[in-house]
């Protein structure tokens, strides 16, 4: 499976020798990471390289698998839904965790209450959350299709149309998600002097003048932060297809994750699997690379 | 007519009184500064002036228009914060442009009126850097050409010298008197400093737990203070006040005795007191003299204790009947700790208050 990438704000490197106890006591964390984490790597990236399955004795066959991913119509469909995913969420959830921080960040009344609303699906079991949401996307007695009914609208197949079952699975992330969002926008609001907002109202500024001259270019660092981890989680979105849609209709929510989980786990074929995990990965990589250092930019 | 008007003006915060019925006029053009300890309501009435807090009783007018139901932004003033309030992701040219840009003023029009700013506060090589570039002192004057291009009818500055180091705050000093100077507009100045107060104020407003104790010309508040709490306020080292007994009122003086100096008798207002009643009597430290004067004076020993000299003038932290008299002299005059000092106190410099610490002497 995909390696979980660090955003860990770099500092200049020292050299080893002044820094040597800090080496020795992080070495048994070290250890761990490197059991648990970097040898699995290692090992995938080996196993991508080879044939592997339960259906014929291990060959070593160099970059065939990457090779044929290329070419891979499935894998293309895979990469495709991924990124509309992760778009799909990421976009939506910045922005309206954006939104929700702004607005619970001033002397709103009731502001504790809504935070706790809106943070709540963060803190609710994937799973339980996903059974809910099926409910709530039934087709004959979910309370979605009930209310277009009762307004004289025609009811919807959200899970079980091709064109709209991702949608529907990108609305729940939204919802789960855009807690995190906020929570994190309402941190980063917390740093931004009281002062600055005086003098820009001082200075003539509305409310929509301060919001994209000052709140939102002030957040950008928080908005990478959260943008990396939202693209790497969306990315390996899994859970919630596995339970909800099984990666279909016509293989319309099939993400990468999935694929690979199928690949690997329905059809033994590891060496395959192997190697879209480390295209994964790649991707993930290259992401927290951009997003660091738009984030290093946003500090100097 | 007075450019600055404030009319009872009060601001409560729950049940806390911060500024308490404050009636002030401020003339066009004038530099005032309002000076007074920490906490005692001078950014909270600064703040009730710029419209960043609304009054909770009250109205603030300026130039002849009643401004109390005006937001802030909306209000001719400009303000330069203490921690100056620059936007830091904007370079020191977007900091300037950003009052112009919010007037919806051309780029021609903004460029113009930012360099000029910029040339003003000798800025003009740093117009691309962000503010984390820039020291403390060029930070202020980023702040100060912030305001400046929104050529407003009033400057608001909250001690924007306080972040400098001594030797800068001294340059900014003279800088922004200059600056007053060119610019003709009114300016209102905060400051917990009584010395930036005397040297950069046409009139000083002294504020005290939200009140104003007293207003006047510099010299006005050094020479005659209204009360306890101005005299000691104003001037450094601080005014010494020796307690009293009023023990009789005659002829247009107050016959007073004073323990360990003994009786005296002070040109003074009667009314303020009775017989046998308290008073105080003050005695600024650069009143002592060491030789005697040619005209009635008071005339202690003092045991010196502490000798501080600091070239252009000592300073002397003397004994005297248990208490302890500050004297200043001028230059570096031959004084050793613990030698019994003789001092003289011309009677027409000891000023006297009332019970309730108002002023009561006649000075002039
Ligand atoms: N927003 C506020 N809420 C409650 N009390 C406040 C608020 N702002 C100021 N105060 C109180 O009002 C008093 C005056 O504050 P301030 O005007 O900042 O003093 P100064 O600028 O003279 O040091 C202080 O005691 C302060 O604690
Ligand atoms: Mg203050």
């Amino acid at each position: 499976m995909a390696l979980q990438s660090s955003t860990a704000l770099a500092r200049r490197p020292q050299s080893f020798t002044q820094n040597w106890s800090a080496y020795a006591f992080l070495t048994p964390a070290l250890i761990i990471l490197f059991l648990s984490l970097l040898l699995p790597a290692a090992a995938t990236v080996v196993m991508s390289l080879t044939d592997i399955s339960f259906l014929r004795p291990t060959n070593f066959v160099w970059f065939d698998n990457y090779i044929k991913l290329v070419s891979d119509s499935r894998f293309r469909q895979a990469v495709g839904n991924t990124a509309y995913y992760t778009v799909g969420v990421t976009l939506p959830t910045m922005a309206l965790g954006l939104l929700a921080a702004v607005a619970l960040n001033g002397k709103l009344r009731g502001r504790i209450v809504f935070r706790t609303i809106f943070y709540l699906p963060v803190l609710t079991s994937l799973i339980a959350a996903a059974v809910v949401w099926m409910y709530v996307y039934e087709p004959y007695s979910g309370p979605i299709n009930g209310t277009l009914t009762q307004l004289g609208l025609p009811p919807q197949p959200w899970l079980q149309s091709p064109n709209l079952a991702m949608t529907s699975l990108i609305v729940m992330a939204i919802w789960r998600d855009f807690g995190t969002a906020m929570i994190i926008y309402l941190a980063g609001l917390q740093d931004i002097p009281k002062d600055i907002y005086e003098a820009a109202r001082l200075d003539g500024a509305k409310t929509k003048d301060i919001f994209f001259r000052i709140t939102v270019p002030m957040l950008s660092n928080v908005t990478f932060y959260l943008m990396i981890i939202l693209i790497v989680q969306t990315f390996q979105v899994f859970g919630a297809i596995y339970v909800m849609t099984n990666g279909g209709p016509l293989g319309s929510t099939e993400t990468i994750v999935f694929q690979m989980y199928q690949t690997a786990f329905g059809y033994t074929e590891f060496g395959y699997a192997a190697a879209m995990s480390t295209v994964l990965f790649l991707a993930i990589l290259l992401f927290s690379i951009i997003g660091t250092k738009l984030m290093r930019r946003g500090e100097s | 007519m007075a450019e600055l008007q404030l009319q009872n003006v009060s601001k409560t915060y729950g049940t806390f009184e911060a500024v308490k019925d404050v009636s002030l006029a401020i003339e066009d053009g004038e530099f005032a500064v309002f000076v007074g300890p920490s906490g005692c309501g001078k950014s909270t009435l600064l703040r009730l002036i710029a419209g960043l807090d609304p009054v909770s009783a009250g109205t603030v007018a300026i130039g002849d228009k009643d401004m109390t139901a005006r937001q802030a932004g909306e209000r001719p003033v400009a303000m330069v914060f203490q921690s100056y309030a620059l936007y830091p992701h904007m370079s020191v040219f977007e900091n300037i442009a950003f009052p112009l840009q919010m007037e919806k003023r051309s780029k021609a029009d903004i460029r113009e009126q930012v360099a000029k700013a910029a040339a003003t506060v000798q800025l003009t090589t740093r117009l691309q850097d962000k503010p984390n570039k820039l020291s403390g002192g060029q930070r202020q004057r980023v702040a100060i050409a912030r305001a400046i291009v929104r050529k407003p009818e009033i400057f608001l500055m909250d001690e924007p010298l306080s972040n400098l180091d001594a030797a800068l705050r001294m340059e900014m000093r003279s800088e922004l008197t200059q600056l007053h100077k060119r610019l003709g507009s009114t300016m209102v100045y905060v400051t917990h400093d009584q010395l930036e107060a005397m040297t950069m104020a046409d009139r000083i407003v002294v504020l005290n737990a939200g009140k104003v104790e007293q207003v006047g010309k510099p010299m006005d508040l050094y020479h005659r203070p209204a009360n306890l709490f101005v005299a000691g306020f104003i001037g450094s080292p601080p005014m010494n006040f020796l307690s009293a007994k009023v023990v009789g009122l005659e002829g247009g003086n107050v016959l007073l005795e004073v323990p360990e100096v003994g009786r005296l008798a002070l040109p003074g207002d009667a009314s303020g007191f009775t017989v046998g009643g308290d008073a105080t009597i003050g005695i600024r430290p650069e009143a002592i003299t060491t030789t005697a004067p040619g005209e009635p004076a008071l005339t202690l020993s003092i045991a010196p204790r502490t000798v501080e000299r600091l070239g252009l003038h000592t300073i002397v932290y003397g004994e005297q009947g248990g208490r302890t008299l500050t004297a200043l002299f001028n230059g570096d005059p031959a004084i050793a700790a613990d030698a019994p000092l003789g001092v003289h106190v011309p009677l027409k410099q000891i000023h006297l208050f009332d019970a309730a610490g108002q002023a009561r002497g006649h000075r002039d």
